[in-house]
Order: C-alpha cells, then sequence, then structure tokens
C-alpha cells in the first residue's frame, strides 16, 4: 500500500486537486477584492474609472466566481404552472355540454392532487364511458393514440411556454435568470436582484394572446343584458350586494351615472327596497347608456367577470359571442372608474400570431402611451380584407380576454398596422411591446408558489452564514489540536483542503451557494473530522497494543476504513435522496454535503496520511503525536 | 487528550432500562403527536408569509393589533428576536396585493416606526402537496437505501435493528417537535422542507454511528460461540465508546454553532439535527446493538457476517 510509487502518485494527486481547487476560487477571490476596490474609493467618479480601466478584469472574475443564491443576494423565485386543462381543451374540436362538464369535473380534481391532468381526463372519460376521440383529433383514433398525442401537445406547451417566458425576461433585462422546467407542467423562475417585482409578476403572468375581434352590434348587446337580467330574476339569483362582500358597502347602482344617460335603461336612484333590487340584478351592476354602451364599476367588476363565467350565463348569448370587460377604466363624470362591457364575436378575425414587430410610443396627440403593431405578409392581407369588409363597425383589440380598444373601422388598412391604446403609462406600454414580441403562451400560466428575498435580509443571511461557518471551523479545529495534538494539525489541513475542495466544486460547476448550502458546509465541517477521530482512535488503540508506531498507524488506516466508507457511504445516499427530491433551497444543502462528504473521504484519508508520511520522514512523529 | 478511555460499561445489561426509556420517549412524542399535532409551514400547508422587519423595538401586541384594525386576518409571531415579525394568511397568488396592504396599514398606523418587508413567500396548494409526497418519497427512499447497503454491508439483522434505530431517533425527533412546537419564539419549530433535510440527515448519521459500534462487533465476533456474544457486545461497545461520542461531539459541535449564529431560517434545521444526533448517539448504542444481540439470542444461529476483513 505504501510502496514508492503510490506514495509519489498520491502526492500529485494532492497538489493537483489543491492547484485546481485554488485555479477555481481564484476568480471569487479577485471578484471579491476588486469589488472591495472599487467601494474603496470616495467618489463615484473614481470608482467609475477604476471599473472601466479594469473593466475585462472584473468582468472575467465576476463570469467564474462563486454565485450567491437567491436568498443571500436577494431575488425573486417564481414557480409557475402551465394550465394543462386550457390547453387539452383548447385542443378538442367539439366541445357540447357533456365535455365542459367533464373538463369541470377535472379542474375540480385536478385542484385537489397531483396526479397529472390527463390522467385525470381519462380517468374521467373512462367514469363516462366516453371515447376521447369524439372530442379529440380524429374519430378513428384509439385513445392510446389520442393520449400520446396530447402528453406530446403539452410536454410542447411547457417547453415553448419555457422559452416565451426566458424571452420576456431577456427583453425585461435580467442579470442572470434561470428558468427550468419541472415535471409536466411547472416552470421554476430564479430572478436575482429584482427591485419591480410587481412589474416582473404582470410580465410574466399574462398570456399575451392578442385577437381581433367584431364586435356586435348595440341594439343586440342591450337586447342580451335584458335577457340575462330576466333570467337572473326567474332564477332568483340574490342581488350582488348578498354575493360579493366588496360592494356591500353601497348599493352599486348608485355609482353607476352612465355618462350621458340621465334616464333610460340606466338605474336610477339607489334601489332601496329589496324587491326593486330583486326585478333588476343585472342592472344593478351594469349601466347602459343611451347609445347603447354598457358600464359596470369598478365595485361590482369582479361580480360581473363572475356572472360571466356561469355557463347557463353563457347559454343566454347569441351564438358564437361573449360579452369581455375593458381592460382599463374610463373615468365617470364624477371621477368614478367605469369598465366598458363588450359583446364581441367569439371567433377571432385575426389572432396575434401573425404579429412581427411591436413598438411602444406615444400617440399621434403626444401623451397618450400607445403600442404599434406590424404584420407579416398573410397577416397584412387578412387584415386588409377585414377591415375593408367591416368599415364602420368596430373591432375590439383583445388582449388575455379584456378589450383594450374598439375602434370603428375608418377605411381599409393595407399595410399590416394595428395599434393598441387605451395604455396608461410608457411603461406598461413597454410591457405590453415584450410580451407581444415574445409571443402569445400556449396556455395560461399561474404563479403557484413565489418566494421573495429583500437584499437587506439577504446581507444578514450573508453574515450569519460566515459567522456560522467561521465559528464552527474554529470550534471544531481547536478541539481536533487539543485532543489530538500534533495528529489533530493534519486533521485540520485536511478541513481547510475539504472546505476548499467544497467551494471550488461549487464555483467550478456554476452551483450558487445559498444559506442552506453554507448550512451543509457547517455540517460537513463537524463530519469531515469524523473520520480522522476513526482512525486517531483505531491508531491510539493499536499504540496501547504496543504495535509500534510506523504499523500502528498503517493499521489505523486500514482497520477504520471499513467504518468510514461505510459512514460516508449511507450519508452521501440520504444526502443524494434529499437532492434528487428536494427542491430549491434544500437541494443547495444536499449538493454542499454531497460534496463534502466525497472529499471528506478523501482528504481526511489521503491527505492527512500523506501528512504523517512526510512527518515520519523528518522524524517528527512520536507515539505522543496523537495525544 | 483522552475521554472515555478504558471504560468498562454493561450496556447489554442497561438495555431493558434503555429500551423502557426509548419507549417512553416514542410514546411520549406519539401521544403528542395525536393530540397536538405537528404546526406545519407553508412550504406543506400552502400559504403565505411575509416578513416584516422595524426600525425599532415594538410589541408583538402592537404590531398585531395594526393588523386586525385595518382588517388584514391571519397569524402573527415574532420571528427570531430581531424586532421581525412573521405574518402568516392563507395563499394568495397576488403577493403584490398582500405586500401593499400589509405595508400600507403600517405606513398609516405605526407613522414613526418604519417598517420594511424583507421576505415574501407563497406556497400554493398543489405545489405544498407536492413538496409533502417528494419529502415522504425522499424519506422512504433513502431509509430502503440505507437498510439496503447495511444488509449487503453487514447482515440482514443488523440492517434491521439500525433502520429501527433510524425510526426511533427520526419519530423522537418527531415528538420532540410536536411536544415543543410553539413553545419558543425564537424558534418555531414547523414543519418545512429543512425538517425533511434534518431528518434524512439525522438518518445518515444515525447509522454513521450504529456502523462504527456494527463494525467492531462484526470484527470480533467471527467464529465466536453465541454464550460469549454479551462479552464482546459490552467490549466492542466500550471500546468505540470514545469514537462513538468524540464523533458526535464534533457534529454536535458544528450544530450548535449554527443553531447560534446561522438566524432563525436555519434554527429550527438546527435544532431537529443537534437532537437527532444526540438521540442517534444514544440509538446506537442502547437501541440498534442490544436489539442485534437479542435477536441473536432468541434466533440461537450463529451469525454469517459479510464484508468484514481481519487482517
Amino acid at each position: 500500500m505504501s510502496s514508492m510509487k503510490n506514495k509519489r502518485f498520491n502526492l500529485l494527486l494532492i497538489a493537483l486537486v489543491t492547484l485546481v481547487a485554488v485555479w477555481s476560487l481564484w476568480p471569487t477571490w479577485s471578484d471579491y477584492s476588486l469589488s472591495r476596490q472599487l467601494n474603496s474609493y470616495r467618489s463615484a467618479q473614481d470608482s467609475l474609472k477604476y471599473a472601466l480601466s479594469h473593466r475585462e478584469e472584473l468582468e472575467n472574475a465576476r463570469k467564474k466566481s462563486l454565485k450567491l443564491g437567491l436568498d443571500l443576494r436577494g431575488g425573486m423565485h417564481l414557480v409557475m404552472e402551465v394550465d394543462q386543462i386550457d390547453l387539452f381543451e383548447q385542443k378538442a374540436w367539439n366541445k357540447d355540454a357533456k365535455f365542459t362538464e367533464i373538463m369541470n369535473s377535472v379542474r375540480a380534481k385536478a385542484a385537489k392532487s397531483d396526479a397529472s391532468v390527463l390522467e385525470l381526463i381519462v380517468a374521467e372519460f373512462k367514469i363516462e364511458n366516453i371515447r376521447l376521440s369524439r372530442y379529440f383529433y380524429d374519430i378513428r383514433n384509439s385513445d392510446r393514440e389520442i393520449i400520446s398525442k396530447l402528453e406530446k401537445e403539452s410536454d410542447d406547451a411547457l417547453s415553448r411556454a419555457k422559452e416565451i417566458i426566458r424571452n420576456r425576461i431577456d427583453q425585461y433585462g435580467v442579470a442572470e435568470p434561470v428558468i427550468t422546467t419541472q415535471g409536466s407542467r411547472k416552470i421554476i423562475i430564479e430572478l436575482p436582484g429584482i427591485s419591480d417585482q410587481n412589474r416582473v409578476r404582470n410580465l410574466l403572468k399574462g398570456t399575451a394572446k392578442l385577437e381581433f375581434r367584431l364586435l356586435r352590434d348595440p341594439e343586440v348587446l342591450v337586447r342580451t343584458l335584458d335577457r340575462i337580467n330576466t333570467y337572473l330574476v326567474q332564477n332568483g339569483t340574490a342581488p350582488p350586494a348578498a354575493v360579493s362582500d366588496s360592494s356591500a358597502s353601497k348599493p352599486l347602482s348608485a355609482s353607476l351615472p352612465v355618462p350621458g344617460s340621465p334616464a333610460g335603461a340606466a338605474p336610477a336612484a339607489p334601489a332601496t327596497a329589496a324587491n326593486q333590487n330583486a326585478a333588476k340584478p343585472l342592472y344593478n351592476v351594469v349601466g347602459v347608456s343611451e347609445n347603447g354602451n354598457a358600464y359596470t364599476s369598478e365595485q361590482s367588476k369582479e361580480f360581473v367577470l363572475s356572472l360571466l363565467k356561469r355557463s347557463d350565463i353563457q347559454a343566454l348569448l347569441p351564438l358564437d359571442t361573449e360579452l369581455l370587460l375593458a381592460a382599463k377604466p374610463d373615468v365617470g363624470p364624477s371621477g368614478e372608474k367605469l369598465y366598458s362591457v363588450y359583446l364581441v364575436k367569439k371567433s377571432p378575425e385575426l389572432t396575434g400570431g401573425v404579429i412581427t414587430e411591436a413598438k411602444a410610443t406615444f400617440g399621434s396627440e403626444g401623451v397618450q402611451p400607445e403600442v404599434t403593431m406590424s404584420m407579416n405578409s398573410e397577416g397584412t392581407s387578412k387584415w386588409a380584407r377585414i377591415t375593408g369588409a367591416n368599415i364602420g363597425k368596430r373591432i375590439a383589440i383583445v388582449l388575455d380576454g379584456a378589450v383594450y380598444s374598439a375602434p370603428v373601422v375608418q377605411s381599409k388598412i393595407p399595410g399590416g398596422n394595428s395599434v393598441i391604446n387605451g395604455i396608461e403609462s410608457l411603461e406598461e406600454a413597454k410591457d405590453l411591446e415584450i410580451v407581444l414580441k415574445a409571443g402569445a403562451l400556449p396556455a395560461p400560466v399561474r404563479i403557484i408558489e413565489e418566494r421573495t428575498v429583500g437584499p437587506s435580509l439577504g446581507a444578514d443571511y450573508i453574515r450569519a452564514g460566515m459567522l456560522s461557518l467561521s465559528w464552527s471551523f474554529l470550534a471544531v479545529s481547536v478541539f481536533m489540536l487539543l485532543y489530538y495534538k500534533k495528529a489533530g494539525i493534519a486533521a485540520d489541513i485536511a478541513l481547510v483542503l475539504n472546505i476548499l475542495i467544497v467551494l471550488s466544486v461549487l464555483a467550478g460547476f456554476s452551483a450558487s451557494l445559498s444559506l442552506p448550502g453554507i448550512a451543509g458546509i457547517v455540517l460537513t465541517i463537524g463530519m469531515a473530522v469524523d473520520a480522522n477521530v476513526l482512525i486517531y482512535e483505531r491508531i491510539r488503540e493499536e499504540l496501547d497494543a504496543s504495535k509500534g508506531l510506523t504499523s500502528s498507524i498503517e493499521l489505523g488506516y486500514d482497520r477504520a476504513f471499513s467504518s468510514i466508507l461505510d459512514s460516508h457511504v449511507t450519508t452521501m445516499v440520504a444526502a443524494f435522496l434529499l437532492y434528487t427530491y428536494g427542491i430549491g433551497p434544500i437541494q443547495g444543502f444536499a449538493l454542499t454535503l454531497m460534496i463534502g462528504t466525497a472529499a471528506s473521504l478523501f482528504t481526511s484519508i489521503v491527505v492527512t496520511k500523506e501528512i504523517f508520511s512526510f512527518l515520519m520522514g523528518k522524524n517528527l512523529l512520536s507515539e505522543k503525536s496523537f495525544g | 487528550m483522552r475521554i472515555f478511555h478504558k471504560t468498562n460499561f454493561d450496556f447489554i445489561g442497561f438495555r431493558k432500562i434503555a429500551y423502557g426509556f426509548s419507549l417512553i420517549l416514542l410514546a411520549s412524542g406519539l401521544i403528542s403527536l395525536a393530540v397536538k399535532g405537528l404546526n406545519y409551514g407553508i412550504d406543506f400547508r400552502g400559504g403565505s408569509e411575509v416578513l416584516i422587519r422595524f426600525d425599532k423595538n415594538i410589541d408583538v401586541s402592537a404590531v398585531r393589533a395594526v393588523l386586525d384594525e385595518a382588517g388584514i386576518s391571519g397569524s402573527l409571531k415574532q420571528y427570531g428576536l430581531d424586532r421581525s415579525f412573521l405574518f402568516s394568511t392563507v395563499f394568495s397568488g397576488e403577493t403584490n396585493e398582500l405586500k401593499s396592504l400589509v405595508s400600507g396599514a403600517f405606513d398609516a398606523r405605526l407613522k414613526n416606526n418604519p417598517h420594511e418587508i424583507v421576505r415574501i413567500d407563497a406556497v400554493g396548494p398543489s405545489i405544498a402537496s407536492d413538496l409533502k409526497w417528494s419529502a415522504l418519497k425522499a424519506l422512504l427512499a433513502s431509509l430502503i437505501a440505507i437498510l439496503l447497503y447495511v444488509g449487503i454491508r453487514f447482515e440482514i439483522k443488523f440492517a434491521t435493528a439500525g433502520v429501527i434505530a433510524i425510526f426511533h431517533d427520526i419519530l423522537s425527533v418527531l415528538g420532540l417537535f410536536s411536544l415543543l412546537g410553539g413553545l419558543f419564539d425564537f424558534m418555531p419549530l414547523e414543519m418545512d422542507q429543512s425538517i425533511i433535510a434534518a431528518f434524512l440527515t439525522i438518518a445518515g448519521y444515525s447509522i454513521t454511528d450504529t456502523v462504527v459500534v456494527y463494525d467492531r462487533i462484526r470484527e470480533r465476533i467471527r467464529g465466536q460461540k453465541p454464550a460469549d456474544y454479551e462479552r464482546i457486545f459490552n467490549e466492542s461497545m466500550n471500546q468505540t465508546l470514545s469514537r462513538t461520542i468524540i464523533t458526535s461531539g464534533t457534529v454536535l459541535l458544528s450544530v450548535f454553532v449554527l443553531f447560534i449564529f446561522a438566524g432563525p431560517a436555519i434554527r429550527g434545521f438546527a435544532f431537529a439535527v443537534f437532537c437527532g444526533i444526540l438521540i442517534g448517539t444514544y440509538s446506537s448504542i442502547f437501541v440498534a446493538a442490544p436489539l442485534v444481540f437479542d435477536w441473536l439470542r432468541l434466533s440461537k444461529t450463529p451469525v454469517h457476517l459479510r464484508g468484514s476483513k481481519v487482517s
């Protein structure tokens, strides 16, 4: 075991590992010292000058330095889920009442279980004894063929959604975002150092489904609203005041003096009597102006939206139409916010797929932000045909189910241009530009987990982590020195190398160091010396049995090895499984523990043994060296 | 320096008392689990949490009063001990609304004590159940893997007793979490992902300690008569006592440092690992090895050990 050749190999290996570790951590060190240098300048000018003159060095160091996790540097961790039910609904070519019923029941089940949506759908179809081909793909397809097609659809949708989200984030401009998919419907997004979390959230969650849809005539809208109102009266639906508590504070009709309609179809004075309320459940929340425009107030918006989602209400609408609300409110005469209600055709004339370019600008008057869009050739010719055929009619520009504007077509538009207006700020216009350019998501996405750490807490975590690291190193290494004397030095050197290896492996593979990761290193410090303890205790035992120094050391390493191997393997197994099943921060802990345990096999056995044989060669080791 | 040098404890003789102690420990934990249950963190129950830090000292009841007054429902707790409070409420996808609601309430009512929202976590119910399942899967898989590994390296009786000891350790810590949960402001003792990490660490470490004892027993028991087993077990445990204690000691030292310095986010984890290693060290001497001994005694067949090499 200790032939000359072997010894030289071990020495070379130790030197190589140390060199690689130092080399891999060098950028981290230089990044740290450069940043310190930068911060040491008193004026911003000096530090800028330094930054410019050392730009390449700085960039290189930063790129290769050890990354800090989101919890340490502050940032946002998001898990988004692609709405697979919506996706599969889109794929169905035949959506009758039965289908809607099945999908609603799937939706209810999916909310409670984590089984795959497709499995739930298949199970539900089995219960109903209906073949999938009645709704999906070709009637001749077998269930299995359809399942595999739908599976592929959902995989595609997930990867497309990931790409689109990446596009949006890249265009928004976030340094070092990490976007990965997990399972069949989750996208994990890590965004370090985000200051405007709300903007990012809005940027990410919109589907960006752009549609141009024809508006139905005002008479049809009014007739439809009447029909819904009558239906609600007959079915005894409670007035919204009792349904939505946000609107409970005041009668909504009071806040609905629709512009240009003192009386007419719009409700007049607030209805005090309950029976009067019941007589017009819809008109309590929706007002209609003389010229046939319908409105709802800010407070009752949620209630109206929930009403419009009901399938019995949808059944009352004229064929191929849908009631939509405006994306942005208009301001009423007394300053209240009113949302227009539109009756639009369900099938869009044109969709956002044809958009090639989008640009946020200010409108003709130079104050109102808007987004101008241009279309590809196919879209241009279609758009020309649509606008040409509908002069004098209104076309609604619908984004994610909300109407941005519904301009009257003045003339045929040949150039493939269109505009979204009704935008509040230039910032919002810019975000619209981003999502339109990145394209529409294949299905809606939802934020199902969000963790945000502010930079100040991150700084606290770093301080706490560093304190724990140094104290634990100090405590353990001093203990080893006290308990094992000279042999303790060897264990401590091995410990330093162990920590270096863990950090350098993290840096080398661009894994990031998080607070749980630091906890993993601290734990590693305690565990890494275990191997040395086992060896040293065994050596002591052999020394007690008067085996002589050289052979005691030899025997100590030999006989302790099987315990060391077993204990390391079991710790590694636990850490590996934790890494496999763990999510986010816990993986950081598992990773450092794994690297640390593996490294300790090398450092506490090979390195300490080399140190002993070196000391033996110099006659610096005696039986007393093991305490 | 030498501690526990040439000891001569009759561990096997003590085993009945130890079994009794373990049973009481486990039973009280299990009763507490059944009666009081566990505090789940938002990882496993879903919900939103806002961590708020104030510039100046403020009483938790004052903060709670502000939230009550503003009509924001949820529970508020002191977090760590540094002017920070953790407010938890039901899950909402719109953390921004929650943030502005909370922020607005404090801005309006606590003007002279500025606050900062330093962390917001929101975990949806579906992901919470995902997390729970993957945690359970990880635990189960690691127990099976350890059983297999120790079974291959030693013998099935050793492996089973080792895994029983792991169960003993994890259940004891779980019981402690239930018993002590919510009693201390400086550590909430909530079940979350980090506690699962702690359990896996405990599982890995518990078997480490046990293996050290097993290894020595294996080395010495080969070719011996069953009548000598009690003596061999006792001697083996006494011989390895020093290393069992010292190895655990260094890890306990590190975990203690974590508990003190690493902040409230890690404190529950550090507490779990600390207790787990303490109990794990005890169980490898008083549970795992005695169980193997009793099993061998009752089955009356000589052991067929694998993997040991004696030079």
